[in-house]
């Protein structure tokens, strides 16, 4: 019984956001009175799943996990099908728990903290779309209905993050965030293709099984495409750095997203797909490897920082370094209690942290003196290891640059060949519009002009065909017939006077004397 | 007397009433005019009544002996061919007099000439006789000759020749090619139906040679590429209501005559297929390109018309049931069309007294019921989906597709032409920036809103539900392209 409604706890929150959406739209609970009741939806919406989940918890206790549940097909084409699934074991129900607490206590502090704030409304009704995407990330069956998830989560993110968006830096930020998010995107769904081709499935559990009978590259292969998403959520190297740009957003979401739940769920994303990992060893070295570099990025980076959310989110980072390089070493469950640990304990301190500066007194520690002793690594430290700066040079700029080529070649030769008019064409309207109020034409209005090549070649023909009918069909034809019937009209008047004077007349009558003759 | 001839007989009466009038009673005499308009509409759509869609041949017909030993008679026949033309012919004649409002003095023979072309062209669409065709073909030169050249514009006198003078100059070949086939035939008679009993059993190659006259003379009228020069002169320098008829109607009669030439000359027209889809073709691009060229608004439309009936000639060469469909169904929609257009561009004319498209902007504000006819009416000009234009040239393009395939892709191009003059005309007449002079026009008054309000409805009417005139065109239709086996 209780299983069956596993589905209400990720659509309620979800349902509450559209709900809010929906309410902004139309202009209902607008303002500071509309506060209350937009908090208390929110809240309701995450306190049944929550409810919900410890009675399933309860009952998993003294009756063993549900495990996979199938509430139907989602979508199928041809042999691929995607179900309508969710994965009940021990890992999900737990986090799903810890994610919807989690949550829960973030909205009863934000209630106060966002107070009076403006775009009160947006901040809740992000705050559910995201509990509803996390909820549906830790307890969806298969990849793609958690891929359906984590893009949720990302989306939140990177409107949480833009949250000011009068500010440009959060919405450079924001997009910063989002777009590397979104390279990580790019290998879950290369591990959703990849399963679907080689595995034939995306359910979790079949997953696992299956993947023991293809051959070493193609699950290393599919493993890599959802290790690169994990490492992209996760905020691992190299994709760090957006972690610290999505520090812009307000301090609750950046305590829910950054430092304990989403920065998660590349951790989560490995553990469930633990069966897939332990058996391409070399990823695991790679996550390993890439787990501990953090774990020292974070750890130095963290070192050096004066801001309290700064340092707080390079120690998140290390710690979610730990838990990769935890991963890579096969101590996947380790992992986990890791993970449930450190986000429970990270969402204290981050909610904690804008009253944390009333109760310390004493001034922060400074760098310690083994970093200053070598002068390159402090540098280094501040500079984040010009990580930002790399990833600019390497992909920014190079990107932009096509971008800019690319729209040079469309304005310089697309445009002009279709004939678009260009961006400079409202000044040319407005231009006309004052000759014309002056009382003077434009010769730009001349009919038979045409733009971009069919234009021109339109054109072209136009005055080949006008000329033609102009020479000879107008001139030639009509007024050359009547030229032509007032010539002849001429000749014969000219042959009827002279037969008309006497000596003709004579003469005529004398030739036909003599034929009859 | 049968219904036809009172058909024929009601616009002579009436004119003969006018000529009876005194030549200043202009109010009564308009009022006559319009009278036997109504009347001659009414007679002729209650042909529709009992009309039976289903007999291919002829219906309410009349046979009077008129000189036996020439072999002529006085015979009068509708079948699905000429009965969408009759009609087209009387609304068209009644719009063109509704829109006479402001012709010059002396009105009383203007509109005595009107009703006795309004009879001619009638009598062209229901001969079935040859020798009486010819005659109503030449009796529609003589009032038109005397319209343009005495109500027409500044450069009226060598329009009306020039007119004049190709139509006499296609006639000639018609009539050697009428005389030929009289010859050839054994039975001494001009009737229709005997002409093409007989002329079905002449060599092809004596075919080819007569149809060769026909479509010289029918060319002209209709008119096809080369021999189209009087065409552009005539519409811009008629006045408005008989650029109306002009357009509307009688260059009809010449994609008519050549349908019958086509179904009396079966071999010839087969041997000449390729020919005509080739002048068709030429003639749809032609056209186009030098609708698009034109500045001046009457001559675009002109040649809009010059392309437009390229199209009834792709699906007459294509002689199958989608084409011929498609072929009359574009007379109708060219007629409501091109008579819509000629009525508002004329009187837009006579508020203006410009033709030139640059002198216009902005009229949407001004005129808004100006704007709405004639954008719809520039709509149909492009056969839009919903338009009576579209139901033609689709059954043209899948008739013409049949017969040549890709090649009628060609007919696309021309709608993509005339798509850009269309809507390149709309764009300057009603949108863009206001100037001073155009600040002042009057809008459509009451008579000349019901004209264009009939011509468009008609145009929308037919483009949404085209079955009945379908029905109506099927069974002739479907006759005549058993004969050529498609």
């Amino acid at each position: 019984m209780l299983p069956s409604l596993v589905w209400l706890i990720p659509l309620l929150p979800l349902l509450a956001a559209g709900w809010i959406g929906l309410c902004a739209v139309v202009g209902w609970y607008r303002g500071e009175r509309g506060e209350r009741p937009i908090a208390r939806l929110a809240f309701a919406a995450v306190l049944f799943p929550l409810l919900l989940l410890l009675l399933l918890d309860v009952s998993a206790l003294l009756r063993g996990v549900p495990g996979q549940l199938v509430f139907g097909s989602w979508f199928a084409s041809g042999e691929y099908r995607v179900q309508l699934s969710f994965t009940l074991d021990a890992l999900g129900l737990s986090l799903a728990t810890l994610v919807a607490l989690i949550c829960l206590a973030t909205l009863g502090f934000s209630v106060d903290y966002m107070h009076r704030e403006a775009g009160f409304q947006r901040f809740f009704m992000l705050l559910s779309l995201f509990s509803g995407a996390m909820l549906l990330v830790v307890l969806a069956g298969n990849a793609v209905l958690a891929f359906v998830g984590w893009e949720l989560a990302g989306v939140s993110s990177y409107l949480l993050i833009g949250y000011a968006f009068e500010r440009k830096s959060a919405v450079f930020n924001a997009t910063r965030a989002f777009v590397t998010n979104r390279v990580g995107d790019a290998g879950f769904i290369l591990g959703i293709a990849l399963s679907l081709l080689w595995l034939g499935t995306v359910e979790w559990p079949q997953m696992a099984i299956f993947s023991r009978e293809v051959e070493p590259f193609s699950k290393g292969l599919i493993a890599l495409g959802f290790l690169f998403a994990a490492l992209a959520k996760s905020a691992q190297l190299p994709f760090s750095p957006w972690i610290a740009r999505a520090l812009e957003g307000p301090t609750p979401s950046s305590a829910l997203f950054y430092g304990s739940l989403m920065v998660h769920a590349g951790v989560y994303l490995v553990i469930r797909l633990e069966p897939l990992f332990s058996q391409v060893n070399t990823l695991l070295l790679l996550m390993g490897l890439l787990g501990l570099l953090t774990a020292l990025y974070g750890w130095l980076v963290g070192l050096v920082q004066t801001d309290i959310k700064s340092s707080l989110i390079f120690s998140t980072n290390a710690q979610v370094g730990l838990m990769f390089l935890e991963c890579g070493l096969g101590w996947f469950e380790l992992a986990a209690w890791h993970l449930g640990l450190h986000a429970v304990w990270r969402s204290y301190q981050f909610l904690h942290a804008p009253a944390l500066l009333q109760l310390v007194s004493e001034a922060a520690r400074e760098v310690p003196a083994w970093l200053r002793r070598w002068p390159r690594l402090h540098a280094a430290a501040l500079q984040r290891f010009w990580l930002d700066a790399v990833a600019d040079w390497l992909l920014v700029r190079p990107t932009r640059s096509l971008a800019e080529d690319l729209q040079d070649f469309d304005q310089r030769v697309v445009t002009r060949m279709v004939g678009l008019p260009d961006q400079s064409g409202s000044l040319n309207s407005l231009a006309r519009w004052e000759l014309l109020q002056q009382g003077r034409g434009d010769a730009d209005t001349a009919v038979g002009r045409g733009r971009g090549m069919a234009g021109r070649l339109l054109e072209w023909l136009a005055r080949v065909l006008y000329w033609f009918e102009e020479h000879l069909v107008l001139q030639g034809a009509g007024e050359g017939l009547k030229q032509a019937i007032d010539a002849l009209g001429g000749y014969l008047k000219r042959v009827e006077e002279l037969l008309s004077q006497p000596r003709y007349l004579m003469l005529l009558i004398m030739a036909t004397f003599t034929v009859i003759i | 007397m049968g219904i036809l001839t009172l058909l024929l007989a009601v616009p002579l009466f009436g004119a003969g009433l006018i000529a009876a009038m005194p030549s200043d009673s202009g109010r009564l005499i308009r009022g006559i005019a319009l009278g036997t308009g109504v009347l001659t509409l009414a007679t002729a759509w209650g042909l529709l009544a009992g009309f039976d869609p289903d007999i291919s041949g002829l219906q309410f017909s009349e046979v009077h002996r008129w000189n036996p030993r020439m072999g002529t008679s006085f015979a009068l026949g509708v079948d699905g061919f000429s009965l969408p033309m009759v009609l087209l012919a009387t609304l068209l004649g009644l719009v063109a007099i509704l829109a006479s409002t402001n012709v010059r003095q002396p009105t009383k023979i203007y509109y005595l000439l009107m009703l006795v072309l309004e009879a001619a062209m009638l009598g062209v669409f229901l001969a079935q006789d040859w020798a009486l065709f010819y005659v109503f073909w030449e009796l529609t030169l003589i009032p038109l000759f005397f319209l343009i050249d005495r109500w027409g514009g500044a450069n009226r006198h060598g329009a009306a020749l020039n007119f004049f003078l190709y139509t006499m100059g296609g006639s000639v070949f018609l009539l050697i090619s009428l005389l030929v086939l009289f010859d050839a035939v054994p039975g001494h008679s001009f009737s229709m139906g005997d002409i093409a009993s007989g002329a079905a059993r002449l060599p092809e190659q004596t075919q080819v040679l007569i149809f060769l006259g026909f479509l010289l003379g029918f060319g002209v009228k209709m008119p096809i590429f080369p021999i189209h020069g009087w065409l552009p002169l005539a519409h811009v320098e008629a006045a408005s209501p008989v650029s109306i008829l002009l357009s509307g109607i009688l260059l009809k009669m010449g994609s008519y005559g050549l349908i019958r030439a086509t179904g009396t000359l079966p071999d010839g027209v087969l041997a000449l297929q390729g020919a005509l889809i080739g002048l068709a073709l030429v003639s749809l691009i032609y056209g186009g390109v030098l609708a698009w060229r034109q500045s001046d608004l009457k001559a675009m439309i002109a040649y809009s018309s010059v392309s437009h009936m390229g199209v009834v000639l792709v699906g007459i060469a294509a002689l199958n049931v989608a084409g011929l469909t498609g072929a009359v169904m574009q007379m109708v929609a060219h007629g409501l069309v091109a008579g819509a257009l000629f009525l508002l561009i004329g009187l837009m004319y006579e508020r203006t007294h410009t033709r030139e498209i640059n002198d216009y902007s902005s009229l949407v504000r001004v005129t808004p019921r100006f704007a709405v006819f004639t954008t719809l009416a520039f709509v149909a000009a492009v056969s839009l989906p919903g338009t009576v234009g579209f139901v033609a040239e689709l059954h043209a393009l899948i008739g013409g597709f049949q017969r040549w395939g890709w090649l009628v892709l060609v007919l696309s191009l021309g709608v993509m032409i005339s798509a850009a003059y269309a809507i390149r005309s709309v764009g300057r007449l009603f949108t863009g920036p206001i100037r001073p002079r155009m600040r002042h026009v009057p809008d459509l008054r009451g008579e000349e809103m019901v004209a264009a309000a009939v011509l468009t409805s008609g145009i929308v009417l037919l483009g949404l539900y085209p079955a009945p005139a379908l029905r109506l065109v099927s069974a002739s239709v479907s006759r005549f392209s058993l004969a050529f086996g498609l």
